[in-house]
């Protein structure tokens, strides 16, 4: 119980930490004015194509945020990268995880603490969307549970693409490693279902398919607004995954050798 | 409270540390002394728990630490070589920043690292950007973070590097301020520093401790004192010693079981006074002998030649 209460100081400790640094440094305000400026465009976009189509929005007969999150699923790859690249790197560098490591912390809560905290920023822009959402329920009504499982399912896929940020992180002292090494990880889990095409082998193609997000995320929460355990546990798995293989890399130095 | 058996640390087929053995008690400041590379941060870096010995075991205030690694921690202080700071913090907010990973909190907290950075000096610039800070003031906001949880062990790599000569004054005396009340382990290649500020010196090279010594000895000895040893055919070495000790030219003069070792004051040769005094005393002066090495031999050689040191070793 002692326990508990300790690492819950340290995680708060480090969220707060990680989270106030990223709105001193420029590059949140970067990445999220791009977020923001691409959200916004592709918003109005789906507007337009809504109005010039004669009513028609993907198939239904009411506006939603789907062709919003659609690109930006997409484009978020390139983006969650450059929030997380300095996280781990960063310290590695310029000796200050020499602290965190002989500081009375344990090496996942550091991780988690970080992660935590770029999410928590990234939590923030995202909420800075919610503008769009008004907009569609005043002025027409769209299927609100949708736009729910719509910003959860992205909220998730984010921290997802968050937590291989940190992996990267923590692999390298470089933050354009970092940022390479993370993109490529998203790249392949977007692409996963395009290999599956690929393969002819019903079994071994089905494990690919399920691999890639869109499966968990655009079939189902954004596009049909459900909620289903598989894909809960894809993101949450995903993220455990990612999470524990930076916990281990960062705690590789202190291994016996 | 610093307790280091056979320490031994490899880095792949490199041997950074040899079976380092040494302790230091409560209270004491120890300094560790050797050139650059000698093993000096790598034996630092494992009592801090940052990496784990190879060989050996290490414990501080009773706890392993490599097993209880996280009890250690909270009961250290520690500066690296290179302070690490975050620079686009300001000096309150790193300092409490730290404190708060220490698991200290709310307005305990506050009032610690107020506190810790008037000790240090630097409450006037708690709200300075530490990027805009001088390198004597890193350094202290460096000591004011290995200070604000008041941990029983401060482990200071290296802590008056590259300051100019006022920074450093400062810094130590801030060092032996801190060191009043708390066990120092603190690492240099400077002699002065140690001798300065020291209680006890390991000299440390090639990962190997090659000497230990109280300063006025070692200080006596790197500058050019005799030591030599005392044999007398009819008084205890107790005796003799506590007789000898008297003598103005002698700093040190303890017994052992091949008589009493002397150590002259620097530049002086007290082997004429104490041959008289034991005389005088009515004692029969059976030998007198120069112990031959002296700290400077010593440092150089740790310098320079392994096996030189070795042979010499063997010889002590």
């Amino acid at each position: 119980m002692e326990d508990l209460t300790r690492s819950l100081h340290t995680l708060w400790t480090i969220f707060k930490h990680e989270f106030r640094l990223y709105w001193i440094s420029p590059i949140a305000y970067l990445v999220g004015g791009a977020w923001l400026l691409l959200s916004g465009f592709f918003f109005s976009v789906s507007l337009a194509q809504f109005n010039q189509s004669g009513g028609f929005f993907f198939g239904a007969s009411e506006p939603s945020l789907i062709g919003t999150f659609s690109p930006m699923t997409f484009l978020i790859m390139f983006l969650a990268p450059a929030l997380t690249m300095r996280l781990v790197s960063d310290e590695i560098r310029s000796g200050t995880h020499e602290l965190l490591l002989t500081a009375p912390v344990r090496d996942w809560e550091v991780i988690v603490g970080k992660w935590l905290g770029v999410w928590g920023a990234f939590t923030l822009i995202l909420l800075l969307t919610l503008p769009y959402a008004f907009l569609l329920v005043w002025r027409g009504t769209p299927d609100q549970g949708m736009m729910i499982t719509g910003y959860l399912g992205y909220w998730l896929w984010t921290g997802t693409m968050l937590a291989i940020g940190v992996l990267a992180s923590a692999l390298t002292q470089y933050q354009l490693v970092a940022f390479m090494i993370g993109e490529a990880i998203a790249l392949a889990l977007f692409l996963a279902d395009r290999v599956g095409i690929l393969i002819t082998q019903p079994v071994i193609s089905e494990v690919f398919n399920q691999l890639t997000f869109s499966a968990h995320y655009r079939d189902t929460m954004l596009t049909r607004g459900l909620i289903e355990a598989v894909d809960l546990a894809y993101f949450i798995g995903l993220i455990a995954i990612a999470l524990f293989l930076a916990t281990q890399v960062l705690s590789m130095r202190r291994w016996r050798s | 409270m610093i307790q280091v058996e056979g320490l031994t640390k490899y880095y792949g087929s490199f041997q950074a540390i040899d079976s380092l053995s040494f302790h230091a008690d409560a209270g004491e400041i120890v300094g560790f002394l050797g050139p650059n590379g000698a093993g000096k941060t790598t034996t630092m870096r494992i009592l801090t728990g940052y990496m784990p010995p190879s060989e050996g075991t290490a414990t501080i205030a009773g706890f392993d630490v490599y097993e209880q690694s996280l009890e250690v921690r909270k009961r250290i202080g520690y500066l690296p070589e290179t302070v690490p700071l975050y620079k686009e913090m300001t000096v309150w907010q790193y300092v409490n920043y730290m404190a708060a990973l220490h698991g200290m909190r709310g307005r305990e907290r506050e009032d610690r690292v107020e506190e810790v950075l008037d000790n240090v000096g630097m409450l006037d610039r708690a709200n300075s950007m530490i990027d805009s800070l001088s390198k004597g003031m890193r350094q202290r906001v460096g000591l004011a973070q290995a200070l604000v949880h008041r941990p029983d062990v401060l482990i200071l790599d290296e802590p008056t590097i590259g300051l100019d000569p006022r920074q450093v004054r400062e810094v130590r005396e801030l060092i032996r301020e801190v060191g009043k009340e708390r066990t120092i382990l603190l690492s240099t290649h400077i002699l002065s520093e140690v001798s300065q500020l020291c209680s006890r010196i390991l000299v440390i090279n090639k990962g190997r401790i090659v000497a230990e010594d109280s300063p006025e000895t070692l200080a006596a000895r790197l500058q050019g004192s005799l030591r030599f040893t005392v044999r007398v055919g009819n008084a205890s070495p107790d005796d003799v010693a506590q007789a000898v000790r008297e003598i103005k030219t002698v700093v040190e003069a303890h017994p052992t079981d091949r008589g009493v070792e002397v150590t002259s004051a620097k530049d002086a040769d007290a082997r004429p006074a104490v041959a008289a005094a034991i005389v005088g005393k009515g004692w029969d002066l059976l030998e007198l002998q120069p112990m031959g090495m002296t700290m400077e031999d010593i440092y150089l050689q740790l310098t320079t030649e392994d096996e030189v040191v070795e042979e010499e070793e063997e010889a002590r």
